[in-house]
Order: C-alpha cells, then structure tokens, then sequence
C-alpha cells in the first residue's frame, strides 16, 4: 500500500526550476519542456513560483558556495515528500568545474548532507533533451 | 597605431620600461607600477576607453594588464606592470576612472593586490563564506580545506 503523500506526489508533480549557476542550456531544454511543443501541462506537470507549492525540484548547474545556502534554504521550505531532480552533466557531477575552487559537489552529495533520506532522480546529458528530461521524471515517478 | 604609440613615447619618454608591437593593431607597452597613473591617464586623454584589466600569477610577481580601446583607430594598447610578492600592492585609478572599480575588487579578491585608496574595496566574487586572506588564483593556492566547503549538514529537519 503506497503512503497517500506518495500517491498524491505522483498523479500532477508541480515543478519548481532550481537553477544554480548553470549555463541555462539545460533551463532551455526544461522551458521547452513546459512550453506548447512537449507541453507537459497536460500531464499535471507545472511550474509554480514557490517551492512551497512545489512537489518537485528541477536542479540545474554545478553547486558552488555562493549557492549552497541558497538551495538548502529552497529544500528546505520544499514541502516534503518531494523529489529533487538533478537535471544535467553540471548537476550531476559537477562536470569541467569539478575542480574549480569554488565547486562544493555534485547534488546527490550535497543532498546526502542536507537531508540523507531525499529522493533524487539523475538526467544526464549536456544538455539533456526535452525527451530525456520528460523520461527522467516518468521513470522517478513509477520507481516511487 | 603607430600615432599612439608614438604619442605615449613622447609623453613619457624612457619612463616605458618596454614596447612590443605584436601587430598592426596591438601593443603591450610595460612600466613601474608608479608611472602607470600617468600613463593611464594620457590614454584617457588621447581617446582611449579602459576595457578591462586582467592579472595572472607569474614566478616573479603579479602581473597587471591594464587594456586600453581607441575605437577609431581599431587600435588596443595594454599597459603591463609587475607587482612583487608576496604582498603585491599598487594604486587605485578607480578614484578617477570608474571603469577600473569592480576589476580591481575582481583582482583584489583572486589574485591578492591591494589597492591602496581604492573608494569602495568590499568583496566583490568570492562566496560570504570564503575566508579572509585566500586568493584562489595565485600559485601558492591548493585549494581550501574541507571544513571550509561551507557544509550543508543538520541545515534540514528529515522527511517525514
């Protein structure tokens, strides 16, 4: 029996974008996403302007330590359960800047510190496609 | 090109240390840091603008490039100096020329030069939690310990 706070998480996932110095490429791809040509609206799936309306987080960029306060403060107003998707090469494992100075990790890791029990799901791709980013998020909700 | 340079000759004289003229439309002109107001301020008034100015950590000191556009003559003229280490310090032309303002507290917070009587030397790149005193582009820089990450642990109370 699935929790009804899990159930309810899957039927609409509103969407709140988390772009955390990225390049925007992937932002582009998660706009197209959104907009009439892959149009996800009409699964359910929206953009909201809080993280507090949202069930899900789109991570873009690799997090450095400008940011991090930033997103821990986002997650931590996200109501829980919700499940945070690191959209991209950049958040997924920091990529070319992993060894720049100002890099703190990829997300999973960063994750792993603010809250060991979130639920993060992985699209890779520089930047991943409009299909790949759609795929990620359907597959994250059927392994829920 | 040559007009530039020529005038920049006749301005200062043996005060320019060194002039190489890599093309038609790009000179590198090298002086003591103390005559570079001076020069800086001749370019100003011959028609130049200050794109920017850039440093890099060379074995010998801080090097500062500072990159003057004369748009009607497509012409680049690039004032180099030399700060030594380890405390690399020079004057501040942003009092006068405010386009040197953020790339000075730029320079200042990566490479470590001081500006002295810069009007407003607040960090201007570097995360709130970077410390004090580390210059993450000088040679000497290794990165900063992991206790310095800014960690994000207990910030969240558990999913319920």
């Amino acid at each position: 029996m699935m929790k009804p706070s899990l159930w309810g998480l899957k039927k609409s996932p509103w969407v709140y974008h988390v772009a955390l110095s990225p390049c925007n490429n992937c932002d582009i791809e998660i706009l197209d996403v959104l907009t009439p040509r892959f149009d996800v609206e009409r699964f359910g799936v929206k953009l909201v302007g809080s993280p507090r309306h949202a069930d899900a987080l789109l991570v873009t960029g690799s997090i450095n330590r400008h940011v991090l306060p930033r997103f821990v403060e986002l997650y931590r107003q996200t109501a829980k359960p919700c499940v945070v998707f690191a959209v991209g090469s950049c958040a997924l494992s920091s990529s070319m800047f992993r060894d720049s100075y100002n890099i703190v990790g990829p997300l999973d890791k960063v994750m792993k510190e603010i809250d060991p029990a979130a639920i993060v799901a992985y699209v890779p791709g520089c930047p991943p496609k409009p299909e790949a980013i759609i795929a990620g998020v359907v597959k994250a909700l059927k392994a829920l | 090109m040559t007009s530039v340079l020529d005038d920049l000759r006749s301005e200062l004289g043996t005060r320019l240390l060194q002039v190489v003229q890599k093309n038609p439309r790009r000179a590198y002109v090298k002086l003591s840091d103390a005559d570079l107001p001076a020069a800086a301020k001749f370019l100003l008034g011959r028609g130049g603008r200050l794109a920017t100015i850039s440093g890099i950590d060379t074995r010998n000191g801080v090097e500062l490039l500072y990159h003057f556009a004369f748009a009607p003559e497509h012409v680049m003229v690039t004032l180099k100096t030399l700060l030594p280490k380890p405390l690399p310090r020079t004057a501040s032309l942003a009092g006068w020329l405010p386009a040197a303002n953020w790339s000075e507290r730029e320079i200042h917070d990566l490479l470590g030069v001081t500006f002295a009587d810069h009007p407003d030397p607040r960090r201007l790149l570097l995360a709130d939690s970077w410390p004090e005193g580390v210059h993450p582009l000088r040679r000497d820089f290794k990165g900063l310990p992991d206790e310095n990450r800014g960690s994000a642990a207990g910030a969240v109370s558990p999913a319920p």
